[in-house]
């Protein structure tokens, strides 16, 4: 994937290990899915239900629901508004 | 989570300014105060930093605002005030009971003497070709990811919309070493000169703006008025920008397009006052644009048509941090009264000054709701193909037909065309489909009204809610 797209000036403290799509993907506890997707150039993460087109998060605050994901197999979380843990394994329909 | 108490004196739904403000007070005064929040941390949109457990940012150093915010979440916590986080108020009943989904494992019943509504604004997006498109997002987004998670949305990238958040969302972008293509501003700018020598008393925030434009500037960034974003695109995500000048009504001027290549497009177009909570619970609201449109009705004292159920901040008008903070103490201050613990002579002189800065906030607020508001006729420029509710994939064609066919109430649009019938539940497409309906109708905003809305008001999973009712028989 592309560069890594973290702030270089923060000192992050503990790394966690987290899959997406079955790929180990670089993340730090305190982090969102959400950041540690679009760290490492996400941007498509769902499909619209009626013309299929690809979509990403949009307000990243929890308001408008596109940037849901599945989470350890619990479909439609937002990733904006989950915290990443250790182990954890998304999904994401690129 | 939280099952030891189920009972408060006070819940406060959401804890950015004056949330955090009123809590503080009421604590002070020795009340049993709840704090909801659906976010990981507490301070609100507007207070984020990155969190201990992340790591550090070294230099990082909050605006004198925000600093005295951060300061107001700090003195909550020693006090060990009772907060939840991640939590999500999905429904209010008239026994003074709310339904609360906490981490989106549980749902619990929370019962209260009063209940203070401070649930903020969101942001405000304007539909245009290609808005869908990955890699297109809202400016809070912008904020949220780089001060909540250390992270940058691209490389380099194009800011557009309407409103001073733009230059706010822009400075934080290169000081953190992103490279910003333009800031596009479609408001033209001597107009935003006008009636500013009103506002004196609120220097704090124009040397802010100016440091924000200062190091936009500097940093070489191309800055345009009256320009406005018309398409987004790319392949499987945004590639390209398309823009083009408007004349003063907002209509783009043909010939004028400019093509940007970037790695992100951040759009915002102001804010509009979270209000479903408040309407849930059958407070009246009023359609007023000084104050950013549909806000929380409220008298002197910030109390709602209901007893017992007050509203401060952004939700009684968008105007600020500075209009929440003197909101959360004339709230705090109107509770302790209606609970015994002031007499009405304190509560008189302790509102006093307040009611008078409240005026002035408003006052401020109004300038700037009114100087970014968007003319009507503006909305019937979305093109017809492109989707208006992201959630249900309804275009500005089937809008335009629907209401053609008389389905020209949100209500009668939603059960038609479905819009507002998502997940967001119409919180992203509402304010446009209200615009789009008064524009082609020529009601009044008013009369166009807003969607009902009904519990649970935030979707929750099926799961927390089958878990709720398990405890309800067994309990």
């Amino acid at each position: 994937m592309k560069k890594d797209l973290r702030i270089k000036k923060i000192n992050r403290k503990e790394k966690v290990n987290i899959r997406v799509n079955g790929n180990e993907v670089l993340a730090y506890n305190g982090e969102t899915v959400f950041a540690a997707l679009v760290a490492s150039g996400y941007k498509a993460l769902k499909k619209s239900p009626i013309l299929k087109e690809k979509r990403g998060a949009f307000c990243g605050m929890g308001v408008c629901f596109e940037c849901l994901v599945t989470v350890n197999g619990t479909p439609n979380v937002r990733s904006c508004m989950c915290p990443v843990e250790n182990d954890m394994e998304i999904e994401v329909d690129e | 989570m939280s099952r030891k108490k189920q009972k408060f004196n006070v819940v406060i739904v959401g804890s950015g300014f004056s949330g955090i403000v009123a809590a503080n007070i009421l604590l002070d005064a020795g009340l049993d105060v709840l704090l909801i929040d659906e976010n990981m941390h507490t301070g609100g949109q507007l207070l984020r930093k990155i969190p201990e457990k992340l790591g550090e940012y070294p230099g990082y150093r909050p605006d004198p605002v925000k600093k005295t915010g951060f300061g107001f979440v700090d003195s909550l916590r020693k006090k060990k005030i009772e907060i939840l986080n991640r939590a999500i108020v999905i429904g209010i009943y008239p026994d003074n009971k709310i339904l609360v989904e906490v981490d989106e494992k549980e749902v619990i019943s929370v019962a209260y003497d009063v209940i203070l509504f401070a649930t903020g604004a969101r942001e405000k997006f304007i539909p245009f070709k290609g808005w869908t498109l990955p890699g297109v997002y809202s400016t809070g987004l912008v904020q949220v990811l780089m001060k909540s998670s250390g992270v940058l949305p691209a490389e380099r990238m194009v800011i557009g919309g309407s409103g001073l958040f733009l230059f706010a969302a822009a400075y934080e972008f290169l000081k953190n070493g992103g490279k910003v293509d333009a800031v596009l501003e479609q408001t033209p700018m001597f107009e935003k000169m006008k009636l500013l020598s009103q506002f004196f008393h609120q220097f704090s925030k124009f040397t802010e703006g100016a440091k924000y434009l200062l190091r936009i500037v500097l940093s070489g960034t191309a800055v345009r008025h009256r320009r406005k974003i018309v398409e987004a695109r790319g392949e499987k995500a945004l590639e390209e920008v398309v823009t083009a000048r408007v004349n003063r009504a907002g209509r783009v001027i043909p010939g004028s397009e400019k093509i940007y290549k970037t790695g992100a497009l951040a759009v915002g177009y102001g804010f509009t006052p979270n209000v479903e909570l408040p309407q849930l619970a059958g407070c009246e609201l009023e359609y007023a644009p000084g104050k950013g449109g549909w806000v929380v009705e409220v008298n002197r004292e910030l109390e709602t048509g209901i007893e017992n159920i007050f509203a401060a901040g952004e939700i009684t008008g968008v105007g600020g941090a500075l209009k929440s903070i003197t909101e959360g103490r004339m709230a705090a201050f109107a509770i302790l009264k209606r609970l015994g613990k002031i007499s009405g002579e304190e509560y008189s002189a302790k509102s006093k000054s307040l009611l008078r800065q409240r005026r002035r906030h408003l006052k401020f607020g109004e300038y700037f709701n009114l100087l970014y508001s968007i003319p009507g006729e503006m909305f019937l420029d979305i093109p017809g193909e492109t989707v208006v509710c992201r959630c249900e994939d309804v275009t500005m064609d089937d809008i335009r037909k629907a209401v053609k066919h008389g389905y020209a109430s949100p209500g009668s649009l939603k059960v038609a065309v479905r819009t507002g019938m998502g997940n967001c539940q119409g919180r992203i497409c509402g304010p446009n489909v209200f615009e789009i309906i008064s524009a082609l109708t020529g009601e009044p905003q008013r009369q166009v009204g807003r969607f009902s809305v009904r519990p649970p008001i935030k979707p929750v999973s099926i799961g927390s809610l089958a878990e709720y009712r398990d405890n309800g028989k067994s309990g």
